[in-house]
């Protein structure tokens, strides 16, 4: 019962964070300016009839919060509406979807191949050589801006060695640049997390416990100690996620990646107000999903968080 | 590969063993050249202060000191191994070699039970892992071999233990667990590093009772470590005193307690509060503390005022809800404090004993107000606290100081010692200016015993037992008429437990000070208290003089408490019962309200629950 009760409130939760994301949005974008304008600004002769026009048929001169709720709706329903300039929102979002969700799950999938180990090998050699190399070398990964690693990667690996694709989306092997790009920034903040949570752990007195019973330093570690670090790291993975897909919506868009990022950035560039608040939200509820699905792995991980 | 070999009468025979820290200039020698020799079945007790080396010297034996760093730069570990069919030196095995002696052929049980299982694995998983490794058990057959150590460790319910996870058991069924786990190999070295100092007092005793019953049978030798000479009476056949990571003094257990001959050990043993050493006095009296001459008259010439009390509890309940179900109502709540009543009189010391979760620190929060009672009456000289406004009750906060039990906890480690000793005075307005604030400081410091000069130090400076004086200080700094101390003492050696317990008789003496003196340790209360109220399960079981509680104990609890604190006299094993089943606990459904007892009248001063000792006598006695 607690755990159908702790789903409950969750989803309470990101229904709340949602709106309020949306709401926010839906306001923000109309403050940048008229899509009636954008839309004319190449033309010459426009007669304030044509912009009255152009406004009716998009909805834009209904009051602002008959708009909203007509999003509000059409999140609802599931078929998110029409784009001002590119037909339906839900195809749109259909074709960009997969290709993020295949980028966001390659670039933490590197990230967390990289960092535990490193992570553990930097808490056993505390104060080593091997150690503070991988300390600094994470110090050089956190203070990279993901674009300019991204720009280097495609002036390195796209140009004066072409071996790569620079940007979209044609081949498998144009995932590895991008991918190796956000993973090389979320590894440099996991190698330090993994480290201090080993470090704590393996001071801890179960370990030498566990070391007394004459267990080897491959079960210390790896079963008991990396076992109850995994909870705080564990934790910090869906707190990243919220970071993760902020750096994608950036590397996306170096890229030329077809996703979700540079959908959400062209709808900014064309003030194209149905297709930004849906694929603000999805990411918004996506950010939550994922917070509420590591909390549900916490309990399965952390035996004392499991309500008798 | 060795060149000596053990005598027949030996398992472990260690020579000058010596074990340093760090590099270089900042080499630290935690062991001097210690030697010592466990016999085949029987108990070793090494005794010594926190920072002695005793635990480091555990650990050597294990082969687990280069996990702290640490390192044997000398002296040689005889053992006869069983499993490598050879008498070994252990400072020269193979990591492989020595992995296949720890926890099978030598066991530990450490001194935090609290943290010493796995939070995430099973008891079961945690035992039978063991088991399997040195036994090569099948996961069925560990599973059985476990339970049937769980049982001889006398645990209820041992078949749904293997399938719990170490929070949802206490302190000392935790320990249990961890001697259980230590011992279910058969090993020939039970090495146990403080396995009772966490623990409440009657846990203590029937944990000892185990280890010494499993000894006895499984004919284990037993490396005991400890602080406590009671305990070390009860336990060991030899004993090794340690101070300052040199050995000072060893012996059999009636030669080094019964007749100490170096002054460190007459000197440890003369700090051991010992219970009953009182009988037929009424005072409370002065630790003797070798050279140091004092007077006792002045602690024991101070009459007590018994008409009007300073402060009076009257049927003050406090409870803690614990919420839970679907719609987050109250559906449990843990009764901390039932019906308590009592009076504190001028200068007077009343201890309130107990063990963890009886309640007795509850009561001092409350006083405190700290907590918010849900019933009953505090009166402050006649005047109702709870019905007073605000500022009047912070006037009243100004007279009750608190000393805590951590005394590295309880100070900021940011602030100089000055800083933290006037900040109750300005709170307080007591003070005005900085030259007063200094001179006030200069005479707190003064007061408990330390140069005034200390006032720009910060607390990481001072020992232990020099920052509880600081604590002490802090709580005089508003001329309290009232201090709560809870567990002041608990956390100290006992040469400065006793320091800190002679200060505290001083200062009431000089300044008519009253002491709420909240505790377990049955051998202080009987040296530092005027009167005693026993607490269990919340509520005042049995209350009256010191005297009267010590000499002639009524309820059951309290003859519990009294009879499990370890008797200092060598060469003497306990007779008493051990502990049988669980202390209950005092959290109960919503609706589901505790009897509340009836104090009944002994003598003048003296009342006890009789009716609660009959219903807890099958439990307690």
């Amino acid at each position: 019962m607690p755990v159908f009760r702790f789903i409950l409130q969750r989803v309470l939760q990101a229904i709340l964070v949602t709106l309020a994301v949306t709401l926010f949005v839906s306001f923000a974008i109309r403050l940048t300016g008229d899509p009636a304008i954008m839309l004319t600004a190449d033309s010459s002769n426009v007669t304030e009839e044509d912009l009255a026009f152009i406004r009716e048929t998009l909805g834009l001169n209904k009051p602002f919060f008959v708009q909203y709720l007509d999003f509000l709706k059409s999140l609802l329903s599931g078929d998110l509406g029409e784009s001002f300039f590119r037909g339906s929102v839900r195809d749109l979002i259909a074709i960009a979807m997969p290709s993020t969700l295949l980028l966001a799950i390659s670039s933490l999938g590197i990230s967390i191949l990289i960092s535990i180990p490193l992570g553990i090998h930097s808490a056993l050699h505390k104060g080593g050589l091997s150690d503070q190399v991988i300390r600094v070398l994470s110090l050089v990964g956190l203070s990279f801006p993901n674009f300019w690693l991204g720009i280097m990667f495609v002036l390195l690996l796209s140009i004066t060695f072409p071996i790569f694709p620079a940007s979209g989306f044609e081949t498998w092997s144009a995932l590895i640049l991008p991918a190796t790009t956000i993973g090389i920034i979320l590894t440099a903040t996991n190698v330090r997390l993994v480290r201090t949570q080993m470090l704590e752990t393996l001071s801890a007195q179960y370990v030498m416990v566990a070391r007394a019973k004459g267990l080897n330093e491959r079960s210390v570690v790896y079963k008991h100690a990396l076992r109850n670090a995994a909870i705080a790291i564990v934790t910090f993975l869906g707190l990243q996620f919220g970071n993760l897909i902020g750096g994608l919506v950036v590397v996306e868009l170096v890229f030329n990646w077809p996703g979700m990022g540079t959908l959400s950035i062209e709808a900014i560039a064309q003030r194209d107000y149905p297709l930004l608040q849906a694929t603000v939200s999805i990411l918004a509820i996506m950010i939550v999903g994922v917070n509420l699905a590591v909390d549900l792995i916490y309990g399965l991980i952390d035996p004392r968080i499991r309500v008798a | 590969m060795s060149i000596s070999t053990l005598k027949d009468s030996d398992l472990l025979s260690v020579r000058d063993l010596t074990i340093e820290f760090g590099y270089g200039d900042f080499t630290v020698r935690a062991v001097d050249n210690v030697s010592f020799d466990l016999q085949r079945n029987k108990t070793l007790a090494i005794v010594g202060e926190s920072g002695s080396g005793k635990s480091i010297s555990s650990l050597a034996i294990l082969g687990l000191l280069k996990h702290l760093h640490g390192r044997i730069t000398k002296g040689s570990m005889l053992f006869d191994s069983e499993v490598l069919g050879r008498q070994v030196d252990l400072t020269q095995l193979s990591e492989r070699e020595l992995r296949r002696i720890r926890g099978n052929e030598i066991a530990m049980i450490f001194q935090e039970p609290m943290t010493s299982l796995n939070p995430v694995f099973t008891i079961g998983s945690q035992m039978g892992e063991t088991l399997a490794l040195h036994q090569g058990l099948s996961q069925s057959a560990a599973r059985k071999k476990a339970l049937e150590f769980l049982e001889l460790v006398r645990l209820p319910n041992a078949k749904r233990m293997l399938g719990n996870y170490p929070h949802q058991l206490s302190g000392g069924m935790r320990q249990r667990v961890m001697i259980a786990m230590a011992l279910c190999c058969q090993p020939k070295i039970l090495i146990a590093d403080e396995p009772t100092t966490a623990l409440d007092v009657t846990i203590q005793a029937q944990i000892l009772h185990i280890i010494r019953d499993l000894q006895a049978e499984m004919g284990t030798s037993v490396v005991f470590i400890s602080h406590d000479m009671g305990v070390v009476s009860e336990m060991a056949d030899d004993v090794l005193v340690m101070k300052a990571s040199k050995s000072v003094e060893t012996g059999t257990v009636k030669q080094v307690l019964g007749s100490p001959t170096e002054p460190y050990t007459q000197a440890l043993l003369a700090a051991v509060p010992r219970i009953g050493s009182m009988t037929g006095t009424t005072a409370p009296q002065l630790f003797d503390i070798p050279g140091q001459t004092q007077s006792n008259d002045t602690v024991a010439a101070t009459a007590i005022d018994y008409s009007k009390p300073v402060l009076e509890l009257e049927n003050l309940t406090t409870r803690y809800d614990v919420r839970g179900g679907l719609l987050n109502r109250v559906t449990h709540r843990v009764h901390a404090a039932e019906n308590v009543s009592l009076s504190i009189y001028p200068g007077e010391t009343l201890a309130l004993v107990g063990e963890s979760g009886s309640g007795k620190s509850t009561v001092g929060k409350t006083i405190q107000q700290l907590v918010d009672p849900v019933s009953g009456a505090m009166r402050y000289h006649g005047k109702d606290i709870f019905s007073l406004p605000a500022a009047e009750r912070k006037a009243f906060r100004k007279q009750t100081q608190y000393v805590f039990q951590d005394p590295y906890g309880s100070m900021n480690p940011r602030k100089t010692v000055g800083e933290s000793l006037i900040e109750p005075a300005w709170v307080h307005g007591l003070v005005s200016t900085k030259q007063e604030a200094k001179d006030k400081v200069a005479d707190l410091l003064v007061k408990v015993g330390l140069p005034a000069e200390h006032a720009n130090r910060f607390p990481h400076q001072f020992s232990g037992g020099q920052r509880q004086r600081l604590c002490i200080a802090r709580a005089l700094a508003c001329d309290p008429s009232l201090i709560i101390a809870d567990e002041a003492v608990s956390a100290l050696d006992v040469s400065v437990q006793a320091q800190v317990v002679n200060l505290l008789m001083k200062l009431q003496a000089d300044q008519g000070l009253s002491y709420l003196f909240i505790t377990h340790d049955m051998a202080v209360v009987e040296r530092i208290s005027h009167r005693v109220a026993v607490m269990y399960l919340g509520q005042i079981v049995e209350i009256g003089s010191r005297q009267q509680i010590f000499e002639n104990p009524q309820h059951p609890y309290t003859k519990r408490l009294l009879s499990a604190v370890p008797v200092l006299n060598p060469g003497h094993r306990p007779t008493r019962p051990p502990l049988e089943g669980e202390i209950p606990s005092a959290m109960r459904a919503v609706g589901n309200e505790p009897n509340l007892v009836d104090l009944q009248r002994v003598e003048e001063g003296h009342f006890f629950a009789a009716q609660s000792a009959e219903e807890h006598q099958a439990v307690l006695l």
